[in-house]
C-alpha cells in the first residue's frame, strides 16, 4: 500500500540573503517547487536539498510543497492552472510523462512548459552478490538457454520499458515482473526470486556498500564517474539507452527573464562545491539541458514513450 | 408475491446486479502487449462471476427455506427509515455543495448546527454556541495544529 | 545482551526521552481523528526533524507510529469508527463493550493490551533482528499470494448467520480493490475516466464510511427515543482474573503481530483480524466474541502495536520500507544523511541504540499518556446523542478530506455510508468488505505476479515451501469452519451473529 497517498504541505522556508550574486532582481519574493512525491520521498529529498542551495543565488525564499495524488496528476492539474510569473514549478520525472500518456488526466505534460533540467539518474541492472551471474551477457545467454526472470520497480515505467526494449533487441525469452516500488523488487532480487532488477544507484547504495548486491551495467549513454569499471549496456552490444531526467516544468508561457534567471542560476548551484559535494555522493549526474533544448528534449522523450506504449498496446 | 420479496431475497438480486455490470466492465479492460497470462481483466472476471454466482445461490437459498412461509413486517417502517437516513445524507452532501464557496469554518457551523436539530434537537442559544465552539474547535485543530489547507471560501476576505 | 545495556545507557538522554513522549502524544491524536493515518500524522512532524539531532528526530517520528497505532482504538471503541486501518478488528467488540456501559474498561483494556504489544514486539526487534530479517527474506510472491488466501480465510468467521452473504460482502470489497492502476501492466481499470480513481479507493475512505457514516444514518432513521447506556467517564484497568485470561489473546496477538510486522506490505490490519479470529478459535469462551468479549479487544490491539515496532525489522535491515509509516521513518532517516540498511548497525549504531531507547521510552509513555487523555474522551462520547452525533458527522468530514484535500474522496465516503447502511438493512455483515478492500491488491499482484516468475505455470503455489505450508492451513481453516457451521446446523445451535443489522 505505499502507493496510498497522502497529501500534506511540507514547508521547508528557506531565507534568502540579501544582495546575492546575481544582479539581475527575480520578479516574485518566493518560488514553490512543487512535487507529486510524498515527504521523504526520491523527488521532495532532493528539493529540500536543492532549495537550500538555490536560494541564496536566485535571491528568493524556496518553498518545498507536496501535491500527492494520481501519480502525479493532481501536480500537473494545480501547474497548469498556476500563474506563469516564475513563483511555482514543478519537479518533474518521467513519471509525469507516464501519468499523461497512460491515465489521460484532465491536464498532462503538454499543458505544461519545461524549463531547465538538473540530473540525469544513472539506472543499473543489479543482481544479487551470490547469483551466478557475473556479467550482463551471463543473464542474457541464461535467459536465451532457457527462461530470464526480470524485475522493474513499477508497472509502467522507464524501468519496465527499458527491460521490455532490452528483451526486444536480444530476442531472448523473459518474464518481466513488476513491483510495488524499489524495496518490494530489491527483496525478490536478494532471496534469487529474479535473476536481476533495475534501479537507480542511490536508491541500491545501502546495499550495495554490504556488498549484498552486484552491479551488472547501467543504462546511461557513458559510463559512471563512480563505477568506472562497470560496462554501459550500450558497449555490450544491447542498443537501450535510459535518461531518467530531473528537471523543472511551469506553466505555459514562462516570460523570458524568468528562463534567464534559471538558466543562470541552475549552472551555477550545479557548479558550487558545496552541492556538488551532496550531490555527487549521491550518484547524481550533474546534466544542466537550457530551456530550449528542454523543451525538445521532453517532447521528444514523450514521443518516444508514446510510441513504445503504443506498440506494446498499452495505450490507443 | 410479498413473500418472496425478503430482505435475503433482494440481497441476492442485488449481488447478481452488481455482478453483472462489473462483468460487463471487466470484459470491456483493455489488452496489451505488456499483460501478463491472466491481464487486467483475469481476476475481476473471477470476482464478477463468483458475484453473480453467491448472489442467484442467495436467492435460491432464501426462496427454498421460505417457501410457503409468510413473513409479514419485514418491510415494515423501513421506508420511513430510508427516508430520515435520506435527510441526513442530504446534509452531508449540502455540505459538499457549500464548502468550496462559503469556506471550511462557516460550512462546518452550518453542518453541526444542521445536524443538531435535523437528530430533533430544538433551535437554542445552546445549539448556536455548540456549532460555533465546535467548528471553530475543529477549524484550529485541522487548519491550524494539522496545517490541512481547507478551502478558506469567505474567509478570505477577511484576510484569514 | 550488550545491545540492551548500550541502549538502556540513552534512556537517560532527556532529549530522546522528550521525543519519545512529543511523538507518542501527538501520535494517539493524529491515530484518534478518523481519516489522519498514521502516515499522515507522522508526515505533518517530518519538516520539524530537519533541524533535530538525527536520533531525537528518528525516536520522535517512530514514537508516533507507536501512539497512533494506539490511537485508532479509541474511535474505533467509542463511535464505531476505526481511527487506523489496524483497529478495525476492535469495532468488532470494543464498540459492543461500550454498548454495555463498559467503555472505560475497553479502553483500559486496549490500552495495556497495546502496551504489551510495543514491548513485545520490541523485545523481538531488539533480539530477534537477524532472524526475522531472514523470514521478511524468505517471503516470496507466492508466499505473499498464500499470506493473502489465509487472511481472507477470516471471512468465514466474520460472515455471521450466512457465509454466502459474507462471502458477497467480501467479494465486494475484493472488487472495490481492483480500481485504479493495474499492479501488473500500469493500465487503468473500472476509473471511468476519473482521475480522481487513479490511485484507487483508499481502504480508510471505504472504512470511515461503513462504519461510522452507516452508523449516523441509521441513528437518524431511527427516531424512537434513545437507550444509551453512558459510561462511567474514567478508564479502568481488568481484575486479575480478567487479565489472567487475556494473556492468551494477547501472547496471540503478540506473536501474530510480530510476524505480520516484519511482512512488508502485509502490516497492521491482516495481523489484528488474524489474531482477533484466532483469539476466537482458542479462546474458553468464543461465543462471546462479537458481544463485547474484551478477549476480542485485546487480541487486535496487541497485534497492532506489536507490528509498529517488527516493522522497523526490513527497514533497518534492508533499508525497505514495508508501508506508508515506514517510509516516512525511511525519510527522517535520509534528510539526515543516514542510509537504513546492512551497514546501519556498524555505521551508526548510536542512532539505532538511541531508537531501541526511544521506542522503550514511548511504551511506557503510552500507558501513562493514555491515561490522561482517556477521561476527556469519555466525556466527549457521553455527550446527548444530537450533539455527538453532530460531532462526529463534522470530524469524519473533515478527516477525510484532510487526505488529499479532496471532495471526491468526501463523495466516496458519503457513498461507502450509503452501501453500509443498505447493508444493514439487508443484513450483510461489512467486516468481510473491508477484509476484501484491504487484502485485494496483496492476493491480486501476488498471484499474478507470480505466474510472470513461473512463466504461467501454476505449480509455482506448490513448489514454494511457505505458500504450500500457507496453503494448506487456510484449506484447514476454511473446512474447519464450514464443518463447524455444518455441525451446528444439524445440532440446531443458534448461531450467534455478527452482522451489523439495524433492529426491525
Amino acid at each position: 500500500m505505499i502507493n496510498s497517498m497522502l497529501k500534506m504541505a511540507g514547508v521547508a522556508l528557506v531565507l534568502s540573503t540579501a544582495g546575492t550574486a546575481n544582479a539581475q532582481q527575480y520578479p516574485v519574493d518566493t518560488v514553490t517547487l512543487i512535487t507529486h512525491s510524498s515527504p521523504g520521498g526520491g523527488s521532495d529529498v532532493f528539493l529540500r536539498e536543492l532549495s537550500g542551495y538555490l536560494a541564496p543565488i536566485l535571491g528568493v525564499n524556496v518553498v518545498v510543497e507536496n501535491v500527492r495524488g494520481g501519480s502525479g496528476a493532481a501536480a500537473m492539474a494545480d501547474m497548469a492552472q498556476a500563474p506563469a510569473d516564475g513563483s511555482r514549478f514543478y519537479a518533474t520525472t518521467p513519471t509525469f510523462i507516464y501519468t499523461s500518456l497512460l491515465s489521460n488526466p484532465e491536464y498532462t505534460y503538454e499543458d505544461l512548459e519545461p524549463l531547465v533540467n538538473f540530473f540525469i539518474d544513472p539506472e543499473v541492472i543489479y543482481t544479487a552478490t551470490d547469483s551466478p551471474y557475473q556479467t550482463l551477457d551471463d543473464v542474457i545467454d541464461a535467459a536465451r538457454a532457457g527462461r530470464g526472470v526480470w524485475g522493474a520497480a513499477n508497472p509502467a515505467s522507464l524501468e519496465r520499458q527499458a527491460l521490455e526494449q532490452l528483451k526486444a533487441v536480444t530476442g531472448v525469452e523473459a518474464g518481466i515482473v513488476s513491483h510495488e516500488g524499489g524495496g518490494d523488487l530489491m527483496i525478490n532480487v536478494l532471496n534469487g526470486t529474479l535473476d536481476i532488477g533495475v534501479g537507480e544507484v542511490q536508491e541500491l547504495q545501502g546495499q550495495l556498500e554490504a556488498g549484498e548486491i552486484r552491479l551488472l551495467a547501467t543504462f546511461s549513454d557513458a559510463r559512471l564517474d563512480l563505477f568506472p569499471d562497470l560496462p554501459t549496456v550500450q558497449e555490450l552490444g544491447y542498443d537501450v539507452v535510459v535518461r531518467k531526467f530531473r528537471g523543472l516544468a511551469g506553466p505555459q508561457g514562462i516570460p523570458d527573464d524568468v528562463v534567464a534567471a534559471w538558466e543562470a542560476a541552475v549552472q551555477q548551484v550545479l557548479a558550487s562545491p558545496e552541492y556538488r559535494a551532496v550531490y555527487e555522493p549521491n550518484n547524481l549526474r550533474a546534466a544542466f539541458i537550457p530551456h530550449d533544448e528542454y523543451v525538445e528534449f521532453i517532447d521528444n522523450f514523450a514521443t518516444e514513450t508514446a510510441t513504445f506504449l503504443r506498440e506494446t498496446g498499452v495505450i490507443e | 408475491m410479498q413473500s418472496i420479496l425478503s430482505r435475503d431475497f433482494v440481497g441476492g438480486i442485488a449481488a447478481i446486479i452488481i455482478g453483472t455490470f462489473y462483468l460487463s466492465l471487466a470484459y470491456d479492460l483493455r489488452t496489451s502487449a505488456l499483460d501478463d497470462i491472466f491481464g487486467p481483466g483475469g481476476m475481476p472476471r473471477v470476482y464478477g462471476w463468483a458475484m453473480v454466482l453467491l448472489g442467484v445461490t442467495l436467492c435460491i437459498v432464501t426462496v427454498v427455506s421460505r417457501w410457503g412461509k409468510d413473513t409479514p413486517g419485514e418491510w415494515k417502517g423501513q421506508g420511513r427509515r430510508i427516508a430520515w437516513a435520506a435527510g441526513l445524507l442530504g446534509i452531508g452532501i449540502g455540505y459538499l455543495l457549500i464548502v468550496k464557496s462559503l469556506g471550511y469554518l462557516i460550512s462546518m457551523v452550518l453542518l453541526i448546527a444542521a445536524t443538531m436539530i435535523f437528530q430533533g434537537e430544538r433551535f437554542s442559544m445552546r445549539v448556536l454556541a455548540t456549532a460555533l465552539f465546535g467548528g471553530a474547535l475543529l477549524w484550529a485543530l485541522f487548519v491550524f495544529v494539522l496545517g490541512v489547507s481547507m478551502p478558506p471560501g469567505l474567509l478570505t476576505y477577511l484576510g484569514l | 545482551m550488550d545491545t540492551i545495556l548500550i541502549s538502556a545507557g540513552y534512556l537517560l538522554d532527556y532529549q530522546i526521552v522528550l521525543a519519545a513522549l512529543i511523538g507518542v502524544t501527538w501520535g494517539i491524536i493524529g491515530g484518534a481523528l478518523p481519516g489522519i493515518s498514521p502516515s499522515i500524522t507522522m508526515a505533518l512532524l517530518l519538516p520539524f526533524t530537519y533541524t533535530m539531532e538525527p536520533t531525537a528526530a528518528i525516536v520522535l517520528l517512530a514514537a508516533t507510529y507507536v501512539g497512533a497505532e494506539y490511537g485508532g482504538s479509541v474511535p474505533a471503541i467509542l463511535i464505531r469508527t476505526p481511527g487506523t486501518n489496524a483497529a478495525a478488528a476492535t469495532v468488532l467488540d470494543g464498540y459492543e463493550m461500550n454498548k454495555q456501559g463498559k467503555a472505560g474498561l475497553a479502553l483500559g483494556i486496549s490500552l495495556y493490551s497495546g502496551v504489551l504489544g510495543s514491548l513485545f514486539g520490541l523485545t523481538m526487534l531488539v533480539l530477534l533482528s537477524k532472524p526475522l530479517a531472514a523470514v521478511a527474506l524468505s517471503f516470496t510472491p507466492p508466499a505473499y499470494f498464500a499470506l493473502g488466501i489465509l487472511g481472507l480465510s477470516v471471512i468465514a468467521t466474520l460472515s455471521g448467520d450466512s457465509l454466502i452473504k459474507g462471502m458477497i460482502a467480501a467479494v465486494l470489497g475484493l472488487m472495490v480493490a481492483t480500481i485504479g492502476t493495474d499492479p501488473v501492466t500500469g493500465g487503468t481499470r473500472f476509473t471511468m475516466g476519473s482521475s480522481d480513481l487513479l490511485g484507487g479507493i483508499a481502504p480508510v475512505m471505504v472504512m470511515v464510511g461503513l462504519f461510522a457514516m452507516s452508523e449516523l444514518l441509521a441513528q437518524a432513521s431511527d427516531r424512537g427515543p434513545s437507550e444509551r447506556v453512558k459510561s462511567r467517564p474514567r478508564i479502568e484497568f481488568p481484575s486479575l482474573s480478567l487479565a489472567k485470561r487475556l494473556l492468551r489473546p494477547q501472547s496471540i496477538g503478540g506473536v501474530i503481530g510480530t510476524f505480520e510486522g516484519v511482512m512488508p506490505g502485509a502490516g497492521g490490519t491482516i495481523a489484528s483480524f488474524m489474531s482477533y479470529n484466532e483469539a476466537r478459535r482458542w479462546s474458553k469462551y468464543p461465543d462471546e466474541f462479537g458481544k463485547g468479549s474484551p478477549e476480542g479487544v485485546a487480541a487486535p490491539e496487541t497485534a497492532n502495536n506489536a507490528v509498529a515496532e517488527t516493522a522497523l525489522v526490513p527497514l533497518l535491515s534492508f533499508g525497505i520500507p514495508g508501508s506508508n509509516s515506514t517510509a516516512i521513518l525511511l525519510g527522517g532517516f535520509l534528510i539526515h544523511g543516514i542510509v537504513p540498511g546492512p551497514m546501519l548497525f556498524q555505521r551508526s549504531g548510536e542512532i539505532v541504540y538511541g531508537l531501541y531507547a526511544g521506542l522503550f521510552t514511548a511504551a511506557i509513555g503510552l500507558l501513562f499518556i493514555g491515561m490522561a487523555l482517556l477521561p476527556l474522551c469519555i466525556w466527549i462520547v457521553n455527550r446527548p446523542r444530537a450533539y455527538l452525533n453532530a460531532f462526529i458527522f463534522a470530524l469524519i468530514l473533515s478527516g477525510i478530506y484532510s487526505i488529499h484535500n479532496s471532495l471526491f474522496d468526501l463523495s466516496i465516503m458519503l457513498a461507502a455510508g450509503v452501501v453500509g447502511f443498505l447493508m444493514r438493512m439487508l443484513k450483510f455483515p461489512f467486516l468481510p468488505t473491508v477484509l476484501g478492500l484491504v487484502l485485494g491488491y496483496l492476493v491480486e499482484s501476488s498471484f499474478r505476479r507470480s505466474l510472470v516468475i513461473s512463466g504461467d505455470d501454476y505449480a509455482i503455489f506448490l513448489n514454494d515451501r511457505i505458500s504450500l505450508a500457507l496453503l494448506c492451513v487456510s484449506a484447514l481453516f476454511i473446512l474447519g469452519s464450514i464443518g463447524k457451521r455444518i455441525w451446528d446446523r444439524i445440532r440446531h445451535n443458534e448461531q450467534k451473529t455478527f452482522s451489523e443489522g439495524t433492529d426491525g
